[in-house]
């Protein structure tokens, strides 16, 4: 007979309640405040880096500091790795071998999907992946969206209270005029309209470079399919107008694309944000497993949308299966 | 009435926009019920139902996440 162990209860809900009596404690001292939210990344340098001609001017925006952190991360990752794995290892263990499952993992959906091009998809869907994913999950340690710089507001903020050196504590009651708010040093990556608008930008682009290596330069009669047009008259016509829906249908990528990222990565934050500031006991940390869950969710979705739009390019009209937005 | 029309203006707005939130709500229990019919005919596909059951509700999400986004424009932005 199998030994079976008989479930007691066990020593980690002491530490939670641990954790819970430090959070009281500290809020006490260390009231939350509401931090300011706004869809543009805010600019942490009074005056821009530099200007470019069309574009405008490029200023130090707190997200750009966390794409810092974010591609830090990701080396630091890859150069234990190649650290770790010499020229006779046969078998992968430890954290070497987690990355090893992962790219497995992601190595077998694109061939299940893509077939004899997964050598040219794979690059795109893993790097997409794994960018993305980094990029929600560091959104969510503690130093992310709580550090900064304290800045005075006309009208409507909270006081702050000097705790030494060039540090303020910027706490709980909130005054009308010369009151300060915080802007954080580091804001999640995936909240920036910027990255995602570049991604999904990517993404659509490098669908039609595999489409045409694929299928030649016919590859854009998918957009203006004038092929059966003189052969039979009414069908073709049709099939003319399906393709200037699917015209469109690509510029939807785009947009939906860049919205479904962002919208879940900015709802997640002003979620935390205000139930941070009415309940902050223990409801963050529940809020905070549903965020880590969403952000995988939604980094296996954009990428797994990008691998399956390259996979239909590089088929063409064999099989059409209607991925939707 | 006192107050700030154009903010109250902005409440109401997003209150609005977030009734399209439901049609994603009604289309999440749909793909969860064909999913766990599929998963309770056939026990040996669950691993793959669960997979395309996760992308379907992703899909579906990101409709209410649209919503959302247009909530928060008249929020935050304008």
């Amino acid at each position: 007979m199998a030994k079976t162990r008989t479930w007691r209860w066990g020593k980690n809900r002491w530490i939670i309640l641990v954790f819970v009596i430090l959070t009281v404690i500290g809020i006490n001292f260390f009231a939350p405040i509401q931090s300011v939210i706004q869809v543009a990344p805010e600019h942490l340098s009074a005056t821009p880096l530099f200007t470019l001609p069309v574009i405008g001017s490029v200023y130090l925006t707190n997200t750009l500091t966390a794409l810092g952190v974010t591609l830090l991360v990701i080396l630091l990752i890859a150069w234990i790795v190649k650290r770790n794995i010499k020229s006779d290892t046969l078998i992968a263990t430890g954290f070497t071998g987690l990355m090893e499952m992962l790219v497995e993992l992601l190595y077998n959906l694109t061939e299940s999907t893509a077939g004899k091009w997964a050598k040219k998809i794979f690059p795109w869907f893993a790097t997409i992946f794994i960018v993305v994913l980094f990029a929600n999950l560091l959104k969510l340690i503690p130093i992310f969206e709580t550090f900064g710089l304290a800045e005075e507001v006309t009208n409507g903020g909270y006081t702050a209270i000097a705790l030494g050196g060039n540090w303020v504590n910027v706490t709980a009651p909130a005054v009308d005029e010369g009151g300060f708010v915080v802007i954080p040093f580091l804001r999640g990556l995936s909240t920036d309209l910027n990255f995602t608008a570049a991604l999904a930008l990517i993404s659509v682009l490098m669908t039609q470079v595999i489409g045409v290596q694929a299928q030649g330069l016919g590859y854009f009669s998918k957009f203006f399919n004038t092929r059966t047009l003189f052969k039979k008259p009414f069908f073709g016509f049709m099939d003319l107008i399906v393709s200037l829906l699917e015209t469109i249908s690509e510029f939807a990528k785009i947009i939906s694309f860049t919205f479904r990222l962002f919208g879940n990565m900015f709802a997640g934050m002003v979620l935390l944000i205000l139930i941070g500031v009415m309940v902050p006991v223990f409801v963050p940390s529940l809020i905070m497993m549903f965020e880590f869950f969403i952000g995988l969710i939604q980094a296996f979705v954009f990428g797994m949308l990008t691998l399956v739009f390259m996979a239909m390019a590089t088929s063409g009209h064999a099989e059409e299966e209607h991925a939707a937005s | 009435m006192t107050g700030d029309l154009v903010q109250a203006a902005k409440f109401i707005g997003a209150g609005l926009s977030m009734i399209g939130a439901l049609g994603a709500g009604i289309g999440i229990g749909l793909s969860v019920q064909g999913a766990l019919e599929g998963m309770s005919r056939n026990p040996d596909t669950y691993g793959n139902l669960l997979t395309n059951m996760i992308l379907g509700i992703a899909f579906s999400e990101a409709i209410a996440i649209y919503c959302l986004v247009i909530a928060f424009l008249m929020l935050f932005v304008l």
